[in-house]
């Protein structure tokens, strides 16, 4: 009906204009394509950037010393480091495995709840605190005021902190996919919350919550700021004490001996880099792995 | 349930297996109970260390030193608080530090000394002549260029690029700022009012100017940075020089231009250690003589008198009488290698008296 | 005791280590708070005063003489290079992630996105590691004495004398760099889920794909993309490392132009610790927990806005870094 409204005499001259507009269309969706297109092989060619330095780089400085000997100076291997690494790791998911996976079963299961919606909340605002002031935090607290010196058991606190809502928040995830039909059958069988939880809910999505586990393993493997003034470091391997003791890291290894103006720390820092690079990508694509195949 | 229960027990034997890992781990880690020992600080002092602990090991194999190029700050902190068993700085503690810790000692390993570097392409390898004002005047951004008039005056024939000079300071407490800037502050009046010398001092706003985490930091940003001027502890000759840097004459007490060598450090330690007190907390900067290379200091072993067990101590006192032995670390290949140069008798006993009394 | 009640302890470890940090930097820098002021955030001045000289007495509290603290420099220098940062990140991730969710398809999208994510996984420190033997040489020689060749003729801060590569606008970059995948992920998700029947009715009254995509799906998002950007916004205030490392770590000065060095609040409390520490009197150590304070609060409202954002649009299918 618009087009009986206009004027016969008019039509004539709309046609090409709107053959115009359709051009100018035509023109802003390509510039469009383009533009976004560029976007992500922009952010694809500094990726493959990024990850070629470190992998060419580290690759040469590749060799099996580096993993059977330890730091001298400004040369030597990593194997204090790569032990640094694991420990510290290890210790941070041994601390916040059972307090994030807690708290993620009690932000689910009892999501009513006021303090359930707190802590989602404040988890989320935990993971934005800056790692950098959990260091201090932790410099401040354990190194200064309790004295521990540096070591193991003020590093791997202060990464257990940061991981600890990555794990909460994923644990949550994973048992929201739980049908409601679980429980219930659960609880009319007439078991109790722990072992409706634990016996029936728990295994069912451990692969999700494994997931997290992996992504917060991944987080602390690869932190530094945190570890600087809370595990120290250390040359040697790790002497099994908790407090008193620091202990090394391969970020610590990249950052310090990227900084020295010989060839052969230069060498050590790529090669920490490549080490953790790997580790943490690896961790990364097995957790998706694991997240897939659970989610097929 | 069959094959859940078989994921679930698929899970626990990994973690099994990662948690006897892990006890292989730690269990190697732990085999020997040796002791350890932690030196932490100068990165000036750090190439030293590098040399003197292989060999001492290799004779003390049941003694353990980690060595750890963080900063003088970090080396005094970290003695204070026991984190570090050796601190190593090149400054003394002030006299507020000793008086809110006491029982810290100052013990001298070494004498060194401390070049200005630049990276002036096409003069790098012409020896610039500069003196204490007129640093002060770049590091307070008065003199913003390589031709300003007072560093043309003091280089007479050199021709001076107009380009902005980049002043290079370290971030980190260190004392290469500390004995820098005393020589700012001996040589130029204006400096020592504010801002004075110390680990770290406010320094001047002056645009483009950076900082740099230790000794290797400096060697890299200047070298990165064309028109840069830095102060590089002597340790690091080898790399300034692999880095092509120039390297400055610097003007003494006594108005003459020299360069650091084994001839003006060595006149310099004449003139200057006679006068160290029984706690060797002493200045040496800016020594008189007109052969005296004017930035010179002793290399600290910052350390508590009080260890925490004698064992600790015991492994300690050895090794600093090591250090300071003529026919141990005070060896000149030693020294040669990083461009030390020996303590003066008088001062090695002093040395030995404060490292007696470490219990 | 009950189960329920057991967890609900456990829990409350989350909330319990957030009060911890805020209260126990509280306490310690409180002399600082009370020594500097308010003139702590307006000034330019970072000064230990004299280390050397014996502690003096002034309005009470024990300080070395001559001893100021203003940060100023540092918090203009966070906001710029976290500024610069959003300005190139924003649309880059946007315009990855509508290309990622409307051209690309199948396998292969699951593949790139995956990819993309994975430039948020890699650590800081190696960030920082490229930025310095790659971009800082790169930038230094060919990009910015272009810059200052053709815009800074035209635009001040772009002119001027372009320095050593350490500094504002690479730091802008490593950051851009880090936050970028957040932001794509997050808009690439949130555009996916949009239902199909918006598109096809736009489609449907003549519109291309992409007037599609661009005039109906993302205003759409919009809430979604500003959730994203605070959540970026609230990363890279608090990034560490890489800044460190390529900052060029200025002292008491702000950047006259895009290439001068700065210094952040993050990458300056780990250059300082050591040089605080030297200060007998502790007030240095405690106004740098001042420093961290401040941080923390300022990511803790971040953060707060940004999920309260996010809130609105879904609970949070994401988890960002």
């Amino acid at each position: 009906m618009s087009v009986a409204s206009i004027p016969a005499g008019t039509v004539s001259a709309t046609v090409p204009k709107l053959h115009k507009m359709r051009m100018a269309r035509r023109l802003f969706s390509s510039l469009g394509w383009a533009t976004t297109g560029f976007c992500l092989a922009l952010l694809s060619i500094l990726m493959l950037w990024i990850l070629a330095v470190v992998a060419i780089r580290g690759a040469s400085a590749m060799s099996l010393s580096l993993f059977t000997t330890i730091t001298q100076g400004n040369g030597g291997g990593l194997l204090n480091a790569i032990e640094g690494t694991v420990v510290l790791s290890v210790g941070a998911m041994l601390l916040a495995v059972p307090f994030g996976v807690g708290a993620g079963i009690y932000i689910s299961e009892y999501r009513q709840t006021s303090w359930a919606t707190a802590i989602r909340f404040l988890a989320d605002v935990l993971v934005g605190v800056p790692s950098i002031v959990m260091g201090y935090f932790g410099y401040v607290t354990m190194i200064d005021y309790l004295g521990w010196g540096f070591s193991v058991a003020a590093g791997s606190i202060i990464l257990a902190i940061i991981c600890l809502p990555y794990i909460c928040r994923t644990t949550e995830l994973a048992l929201e996919q739980v049908p409601n039909a679980l429980r219930e059958a659960g609880y009319a069988l007439g078991a109790g919350e722990w072992r409706v939880i634990m016996r029936i809910i728990l295994p069912s999505v451990l692969p999700g919550i494994l997931t997290g586990i992996m992504l917060a393993l991944a987080i602390s493997i690869g932190e530094t700021a945190p570890l600087l003034y809370t595990a120290g470091w250390s040359n040697y391997l790790w002497d099994g004490r908790l407090t008193h003791s620091p202990i090394g890291y391969l970020t610590y290894a990249v950052y310090t001996f990227i900084n020295e103006p010989f060839a052969e720390a230069n060498a050590l820092a790529y090669a920490a880099a490549f080490l953790v690079t790997s580790f943490v990508l690896l961790i990364n694509v097995l957790s998706r792995f694991v997240f897939d195949r659970h989610h097929q | 349930m069959s094959t859940r229960t078989g994921r679930v027990n698929r899970l626990s034997n990994a973690a099994v297996a990662a948690i006897a890992a892990g006890a292989v781990l730690v269990g190697s880690a732990a085999y020997a109970a040796e002791i350890r020992l932690l030196e932490t600080g100068s990165s000036l002092l750090y190439p030293l260390f590098n040399l003197w602990v292989p060999d001492y090991q290799k004779k003390n194999p049941d003694v353990q030193i980690t060595t750890q190029s963080t900063g003088s700050g970090t080396g005094i902190s970290q003695a204070i608080s026991g984190i570090a068993q050796i601190g190593a700085s090149d400054a003394y503690l002030s006299n507020a530090q000793m008086k809110s810790n006491p029982g810290m000692l100052n013990i001298p390993l070494a004498i060194s000394s401390q070049m200005v570097n630049y990276n002036v392409p096409g003069l790098n390898n012409d020896h610039l002549k500069l003196s204490g004002p007129v640093l002060a005047g770049i590091y307070e951004g008065k003199i913003k260029y390589w031709d300003d008039a007072a560093i043309a005056q003091i280089n007479p024939g050199v021709k001076l690029p107009h380009n902005g000079i980049v002043p290079v300071h370290r971030t980190d407490g260190s004392g290469d700022t500390f004995i820098f800037t005393q020589y700012l502050s001996f040589s130029t009046p204006d400096w020592s009012n504010s801002p004075g010398y110390g680990t770290t001092v406010s320094w001047p706003a002056v645009q483009g100017g950076i900082g740099a985490v230790g000794n290797p930091g400096m060697v890299n940003a200047t070298k990165g940075t064309p028109y840069s001027i830095s102060y590089i502890g002597i340790s690091f000759k080898s790399a300034t020089d692999s880095a092509g840097l120039g390297e400055a004459m610097l003007e003494n007490k006594d108005g003459k231009f020299v360069l650091p060598d084994d001839t003006t450090v060595s006149a310099a330690v004449s003139e200057m250690t006679a006068k160290t007190p029984a706690d060797e907390r002493v200045s040496l900067i800016f020594a008189p003589g007109p052969q005296s290379y004017p930035i010179i200091n002793y290399e600290y072993a910052i350390i508590k008198q009080k260890q925490t067990s004698a064992d600790t101590a015991k492994a300690l006192k050895a090794f600093l009488n090591w250090a300071i032995d003529p026919n141990g670390g005070g060896a000149s290949h030693y020294l040669k290698a990083v461009g030390f140069v020996a303590l003066p008798d008088a001062t090695v006993k002093l040395s030995q008296k404060q490292i007696d009394s470490i219990q | 005791m009950k189960f329920r009640t057991l967890l609900a302890i456990v829990a409350g470890v989350l909330p319990g280590s957030l009060a911890a940090v805020v209260l126990f930097l509280t306490i310690y820098s409180w002399p600082a708070i009370r020594f500097n002021g308010l003139e702590f955030a307006f000034r330019n001045t970072w000064n230990l005063g004299n280390l050397y000289a014996d502690p003096v007495t002034l309005g009470g509290v024990s300080i070395q003489p001559g001893a100021h603290y203003g940060i100023l420099f540092l918090i203009v220098g966070t906001l710029l290079s976290t500024l610069i940062a959003l300005l190139l990140a924003v649309p880059v991730g946007v315009g990855a992630a509508i290309f990622l969710a409307e051209a690309v398809s199948g396998k292969f999208r699951l593949w790139i996105s995956f990819c993309v994510e994975l430039l948020a996984a890699i650590p800081s420190v190696v960030f920082g590691l490229w930025g310095y033997v790659v971009l800082i040489p790169f930038l230094a020689h060919h990009v910015f004495p272009l810059l200052a060749g053709t815009l800074g003729l035209a635009i001040p801060i772009f002119g001027g004398e372009t320095g050593s590569g350490y500094g504002l606008l690479t730091a802008g970059v490593v950051l851009s760099l880090m936050v970028v995948p957040l932001i794509a992920a997050t808009l690439r998700d949130a555009i996916v889920v949009q239902p199909a029947t918006i598109r096809e009715a736009s489609m449907g009254l003549g519109a291309t794909r992409f007037e599609t995509v661009w005039k109906v799906v993302l205003p759409n998002v919009n809430k979604v993309l500003i959730g994203a950007t605070f959540l970026a916004l609230g990363r890279a205030l608090g990034e560490t490392m890489a800044v460190l490392m390529v900052s060029g770590n200025a002292l008491n000065y702000l950047p006259p132009n895009i290439y001068a060095p700065i210094s952040t609040m993050a990458a300056f409390i780990v250059s300082q610790l050591d040089s605080a520490l030297q200060d007998p009197t502790e007030m240095a150590v405690r106004s740098l927990a001042e420093i961290a304070l401040v941080l923390c609060i300022i990511s803790v409202i971040v953060n707060g806005l940004a999920r309260l954002m996010l809130l609105a649009w879904s609970p949070g299918r994401r988890l960002a870094r």
